[in-house]
């Protein structure tokens, strides 16, 4: 679509032409990868991508077993960064996620010991089981990325990055995330059952889970990092504006619409879409392309019902 | 000696700083060529009148001063632009022009000088002060040009020195904008648009003098037009001009066109070759005593003739009144020089002035020469005789000695005759019944024309026969005269045009104690006097081409550009303030006392800048135009039938459309992605404008293959 050697003579490229490089090569390679471990989702990869580089965080609302935390292990392999999983029950208590501070007799001091969000990547299994104050800890945790135990601040790793996945609301035992919780959500997705080829390719060639372990990690931190400041510099047109503007009008006529933290997060999430397609600008179709994913838990507080109405708004509101 | 001379002249320079330096370059180029630019417009109407020398003096002082701009090093420029050298060549100049035209207080020489100063103001310009002095004389020589002429044309040829004029004032007023010209002409062009509301409203309210401003000087100019003498092949000459000579619009019904006879000068006096004017008229008044029914009302709109005769249809009973709005229809005008119909309340108020006189041989004479557009009303009866007051005087019988066969034939030919009418009956038989001509391209003749014509060349035009008819009466001792005029006319939608090449001669002869019509070329081509020239010449290519019957599209559209002509005339030039009281009686008002049309033009003024200015929503809710650009693409698509959905990306869009023409694809591709820069990119303002330019070029050819495949 759009030729890098344009966007180099337009003066606009990105930063410098190592990391040009970087990228051509970089970035296949990293969505090749996650597409091999997640077979069949590279919609869904790329957008957990982006998330992760717009500093958000992911909700993933699916039923167990189509590969939630696949996509996080394979996430924090390939992009080098560690990661926990905490899978939240019904009794789940704040410091079973965030820490406790405890005695030790043998130093006479109180001492913190670090919970599980103290890491890079946190896998938050079946979030939506866990009662309200568990799962406000881990909210604000998101928001603030630090965390306060006995009035002692502890700062959260700077990559922090919550994949949270809910059951569907159908299901027994749930303690729905009301809508102000939903909107630290960057992203919600949902990941969906393989197609049938997909499906067959997976069955015959048995579970590789296994071989997420030995994956190679593809980047560092210090390049995400750059990547990250990349994503900010993305230009994004006054026709683009525009369109952002008569989406987030849009969901405004009728119920709750998008608050403009709302408008702010798509704003940067097109960005980093843009950036994950190699591009220094964004175009419409980013914003048409993550629109229903950032919309969609906002609007109805469920991902698949969200989403659909998102795609009719879409259809409401002309594309520049 | 020399020494001490210099040093005074440095002691001058130094007590009048501004003398003798050089036009500093403190305006800038742009403003310099825009100023020259409009200089060059403003001078292209004059072009048509003035001298070349003084054209070409002018543009040399444009030229030297543009010259300097681009050298400035150029060591003889810099004094020969100084104001001194300046006053010296406009003191030169003024001689010049005065030798040239003979006089100075004039038209002519005035705006030749005017011209020139305007030029030597350019070429000693510095300060922008200077340039905004500079717009007002060049505004102040455009008008002058309606000096000359006042018709669509002599309008449209100004309009573009009237948007250079605003392009001039536009970068003079913010010489800091850097938008280009296609821009700052554009919105020169808005600001006009935007004022011509006001200006119609000021043409439309603003007091007229009831006459003209100041009175120019008459300069001599060469006409076409009848004159006060004839000679044999004058009107024949004549005949060949398209030239519209006047153009009439009837109250009633139209006369028959050989009822037309539109009469001018009348000539009594023959030296034997030419016919001339008798110096001895009196002045009559018109009497008509009969049924009012067969008078017929009229406005005659005159072509500048320079003479003082006016047109009137045989014969007038009426003197000529000035145009004036309530007689425009309304009310019938003065009929043997009553007055009308009391119960219009505008006929009570305004008077119409007669601007003419009535001479005993049936001329009517206005009282200065004709030298604008005049437009009167008038009244006739059409009857071929008129009864005079007095006796014809003896120069209607004058003959000098030569013509002798023809007088010898006139003797003859009486004598065998018992009256005078049937003698003229039989000299009008002779020219029916022998083989005579009517031809515009007779053969000279020489010391005794009528003999030659009467009996040895034998083809004439009307002049030719109308002598010979004269000469023929004369000879038989019957007072006779001939009348010079107009016969015809050319319907054109509701008026009716005369041109020079309906002109003709006829005759009057003394019988029975009234003077009447006899019309000689009536007798050899009867189809001139019921159909004009063209029908009597079929074959002659001398016919002007707008006076032939056949000539297709051209004929038409000159006829309608008369027509526009005539209704600019009518509704532009001639809106005096009658036509202004007229107006406000229209909307059903009292004509307003000053104070209260300046109320309501500032009233309406404000109004209308409210609307341009003070709902900038509808100025700044336009789009850019690279959207304005892109919005016509998918309406040119759409069109042919590939409309774009809300929700479909341009890559989408691209690619459906590039499925739908294959062999427009690399078109289709690379507008795509132009638009997909020029949208979404950023892009440096210089490539911005570029790759713009390239869209819509390419835009439009693409609707041209789209528009050519669908065929």
């Amino acid at each position: 679509m759009n030729q890098p050697a344009s966007a180099a003579a337009d003066g606009h490229a990105l930063a410098d032409v190592t990391t040009i490089d970087n990228i051509t090569t970089t970035l296949p390679a990293v969505l090749q990868q996650l597409e091999e471990v997640l077979m069949g989702k590279r919609e869904q990869t790329t957008m957990a991508l982006a998330c992760l580089l717009a500093r958000g965080h992911l909700l993933i609302e699916d039923v167990p077993g189509v590969g939630k935390t696949t996509l996080a292990h394979a996430l924090g392999a390939t992009l080098g960064l560690a990661w926990t999983r905490v899978q939240f029950t019904s009794d789940l208590l704040p410091a079973d996620v965030v820490g406790v501070t405890i005695f030790d007799s043998g130093n006479h001091a109180f001492q913190f010991k670090p919970g599980p969000v103290f890491t890079a990547i946190l896998l938050a299994d079946e979030i939506n089981r866990a009662p309200p104050r568990a799962q406000s800890a881990l909210l604000e945790a998101m928001e603030e990325r630090q965390v306060t135990v006995d009035g002692v601040s502890h700062a959260l790793d700077d990559d922090f990055f919550v994949i949270a996945t809910q059951n569907p609301m159908d299901q027994l035992g749930a303690f729905p995330l009301p809508e102000s919780q939903l909107d630290r959500f960057l992203v919600g997705i949902e990941i969906g059952y393989p197609d049938t080829a997909t499906e067959r390719a997976l069955l015959e060639r048995g579970d590789q889970r296994t071989e997420i372990a030995a994956l190679e990690p593809l980047l560092d931190v210090r390049q995400l990092q750059r990547w990250r400041s990349q994503c900010a510099q993305v230009y994004i047109s006054p026709p683009i504006f525009d369109y952002i503007q008569a989406l987030l009008q849009a969901t405004r006529q009728s119920s709750t619409g998008l608050s403009p933290r709302a408008g702010l997060s798509l704003v940067r999430l097109c960005r980093a879409f843009a950036f994950l397609h190699n591009r220094s600008h964004v175009l419409p179709e980013d914003v048409r392309d993550v629109f229903p994913a950032l919309a969609g838990h906002r609007l109805t507080g469920h991902v698949s019902s969200g989403q659909m109405r998102a795609r009719e708004l879409l259809e409401q509101v002309v594309m520049p | 000696m020399k020494p001490q001379r210099i040093r005074s002249l440095r002691v001058l320079r130094r007590l009048l700083p501004d003398m003798g330096q050089m036009p500093r370059a403190s305006l800038d180029a742009r403003t310099l060529y825009a100023l020259a630019t409009l200089l060059l417009l403003v001078q292209i109407p004059h072009l048509l009148h003035l001298p070349a020398w003084v054209s070409l003096s002018a543009a040399t002082l444009v030229g030297l001063r543009l010259m300097l701009l681009r050298k400035p090093d150029v060591r003889w420029l810099t004094p020969l632009l100084s104001p001194i050298s300046l006053t010296l060549m406009a003191t030169a100049s003024a001689v010049f022009i005065k030798l040239d035209f003979g006089y100075f207080i004039g038209r002519d020489p005035s705006v030749a000088f005017l011209y020139i100063l305007v030029a030597a103001k350019f070429a000693e310009i510095r300060r922008p002060s200077d340039a905004t002095l500079l717009l007002c004389l060049a505004a102040f020589l455009l008008l002058t040009q309606y000096f000359y002429s006042q018709t669509i044309l002599a309008a449209l040829i100004t309009l573009p020195a009237v948007l250079a004029l605003a392009y001039a004032l536009a970068i003079l007023r913010d010489p800091a904008n850097p938008a280009r010209t296609p821009e700052q002409l554009k919105l020169a062009g808005v600001l006009l648009l935007q004022g011509l509301p006001l200006a119609a409203l000021l043409f439309a309210v603003f007091p007229r003098l009831p006459g003209p401003l100041w009175s120019l000087p008459e300069d001599a100019m060469a006409r076409t037009g009848l004159s006060d003498s004839m000679s044999p092949g004058s009107i024949g000459q004549l005949s060949q001009s398209d030239e519209v000579a006047f153009r009439v619009e009837f109250d009633g019904p139209v006369p028959s066109p050989d009822q037309r006879y539109w009469r001018g000068p009348v000539l009594s006096e023959f030296d034997g070759r030419h016919w001339s004017a008798s110096p001895l008229r009196l002045e009559t008044t018109p009497s008509f005593r009969g049924n009012p029914d067969s008078i017929v009302d009229y406005t005659v709109m005159l072509q500048p003739h320079q003479q003082r005769w006016l047109f009137a249809l045989d014969a007038a009973v009426s003197l000529p009144r000035s145009f004036d709005a309530a007689a425009d229809g309304t009310g019938n005008p003065a009929a043997g020089g009553q007055t009308e119909n009391g119960s219009n309340p505008n006929a009570a108020r305004r008077q119409s002035r007669v601007i003419g006189r009535l001479m005993s041989d049936g001329q009517m004479i206005s009282g200065k020469p004709v030298s604008q557009v005049l437009r009167y009303r008038q009244s006739s009866v059409l009857l071929d005789s008129i009864r005079p007051a007095r006796r014809p005087s003896d120069e209607t019988l004058f003959l000098p000695g030569r013509n002798t066969r023809t007088i010898a034939f006139a003797n003859e030919l009486r004598q065998s005759l018992d009256s005078d009418l049937a003698y003229a009956q039989a000299i009008l038989d002779h020219f029916h019944r022998e083989p005579f001509h009517y031809t515009l391209r007779p053969q000279l003749l020489g010391d005794t024309p009528v003999d030659e014509f009467l009996f040895d060349t034998r083809a004439g035009f009307c002049e030719h026969y109308a002598a010979a008819f004269v000469v023929l009466m004369r000879g038989a001792g019957i007072p006779a005269r001939v009348v010079t005029g107009y016969l015809g006319g050319e319907m054109n939608r509701d008026y009716m045009i005369v041109r020079q090449s309906d002109a003709h001669a006829w005759t009057e002869a003394f019988i029975e104690g009234t003077w009447r019509r006899f019309d000689p070329t009536g007798a050899v081509a009867p189809s001139r006097v019921e159909q004009g020239l063209a029908a009597a010449l079929p074959g002659e290519s001398f016919v002007p081409r707008l006076s032939r019957r056949q000539a297709g599209w051209i004929r038409d559209a000159q006829l309608r550009w008369d027509a526009l002509n005539h209704g600019w005339q009518r509704l532009v030039v001639d809106f005096d303030n009658d036509s202004q009281d007229k107006l406000w009686d229209r909307l059903g008002l009292a004509t307003p006392a000053l104070w209260q049309i300046t109320v309501i033009v500032l009233l309406l003024a404000a109004t209308w800048c409210a609307v341009v200015l003070g709902l900038p929503g509808m100025g700044r809710s336009k789009p850019p135009p690279i959207e304005r650009l892109w919005q016509r693409l998918c309406r040119v698509l759409g069109t042919h039938r590939l409309a774009r959905a809300a929700n479909e990306s341009t890559s989408e869009y691209r690619a459906r459309a590039c499925a739908r023409w294959p062999g427009q694809a690399t078109r289709l591709e690379g507008l795509f992605r132009d638009f997909d820069s020029l949208r979404f990119q950023p892009l440096e303002v210089d490539r911005q404008l570029a790759r713009l330019r390239g869209v819509r070029r390419e835009l439009r050819r693409l609707e041209w293959a789209l528009l050519l495949q669908s065929r």
